[in-house]
């Protein structure tokens, strides 16, 4: 028998649609999972080479540190502003003032005595907080944290001065 | 000769089923990409916790290391959450009178992450 020439029956519409559309279904509460499981997840910041810049220079300051003043000129140690007085490659010394204060930058500012000797600013970073935290020897180690734009914890850091005779 | 007309069910559901195929791969190819992610965060979380868990055992008197009742995590564990639930394990083992060999550990889902560090009794030099 000849077929006509015709479009689709309504059966046929009917049955395609319903069968891509519960394959549609599965594909996007696959994805909706995947994407609630990403948030509870912070932002790996040590994939960022501006974090990580800041981080070895930070952990440098500390390790080589002796000694961590409450305030320097006008800047009183908080959780926002690290303060270490630190030794140099080339033996001098040197007060480092590490201002968390502007969110997303971080500011170092290193003094030879009183005088500013060098700035260096960080941006597009997560919010720090620098506290300290009593180790079993005695040592008073300083604990980096930063997080997210949600507020989640994406590093956290001890750092423990080198000992110094 | 074809008679001009449209597509039959067969011929449309053909070409939905490779649609489907390609839009399928995609998605498992961005899964992939995403569990993938997911595995690395996590083994930077827990290898953060670990690394400030070390800072503390470097740090614990010789003597005390190897008391049963002192061998659980003693740093701060807040950035583990994202893992709960999580298992915490220090094994600490003894190979020589002045030496011990701490391994911490981390479980999580189906995955784990250790670190371990050497003690060597110094004296109570603070040299470790």
């Amino acid at each position: 028998m000849r077929r006509r020439a015709r479009g689709y029956t309504m059966m046929e519409i009917v049955v395609t649609l319903a069968i891509f559309g519960v394959f549609l279904f599965i594909l996007v509460t696959l994805t909706a999972e995947m994407r609630r499981n990403e948030k509870k997840w912070p932002v790996n910041f040590f994939a960022h080479p501006e974090v990580g810049s800041v981080l070895a220079r930070m952990r440098r300051d500390i390790y080589d540190s002796t000694a961590r003043p409450d305030n320097f000129e006008t800047y009183n140690s908080s959780p926002m502003t690290l303060i270490v007085y630190t030794i140099n490659d080339d033996g001098t010394a040197e007060t480092v003032v590490w201002d968390f204060t502007t969110p997303g930058e971080v500011h170092r500012k290193a003094f030879k005595a009183t005088m500013l000797a060098s700035e260096w600013a960080a941006h597009g970073l997560p919010l720090f907080t620098a506290t300290t935290e009593s180790m079993p020897s005695g040592q008073e180690a300083v604990r980096i944290q930063a997080t997210d734009k949600e507020h989640k914890l994406a590093i956290d850091e001890l750092i423990v001065p080198r000992p110094h005779a | 000769m074809r008679r001009g007309r449209g597509f039959s069910l067969v011929e449309v559901l053909v070409a939905l089923a490779i649609l489907a195929i390609v839009i399928t791969t995609t998605i498992a190819m961005f899964a992939e990409r995403t569990r993938r992610l997911r595995d690395a965060s996590e083994t930077v979380l827990a290898f953060q916790a670990l690394s400030n868990e070390a800072e503390y055992w470097r740090r614990e008197p010789f003597a005390q290391i190897d008391k049963a009742d002192n061998q659980t995590f003693k740093s701060d564990l807040d950035i583990l959450k994202p893992l709960t639930p999580y298992a915490t394990e220090v094994k600490v083992d003894s190979p020589r009178t002045d030496m011990r060999n701490v391994t911490l550990t981390i479980r999580w889902a189906k995955r784990e992450a250790h670190l371990g560090i050497a003690r060597a009794d110094t004296g109570g030099s603070g040299l470790w």
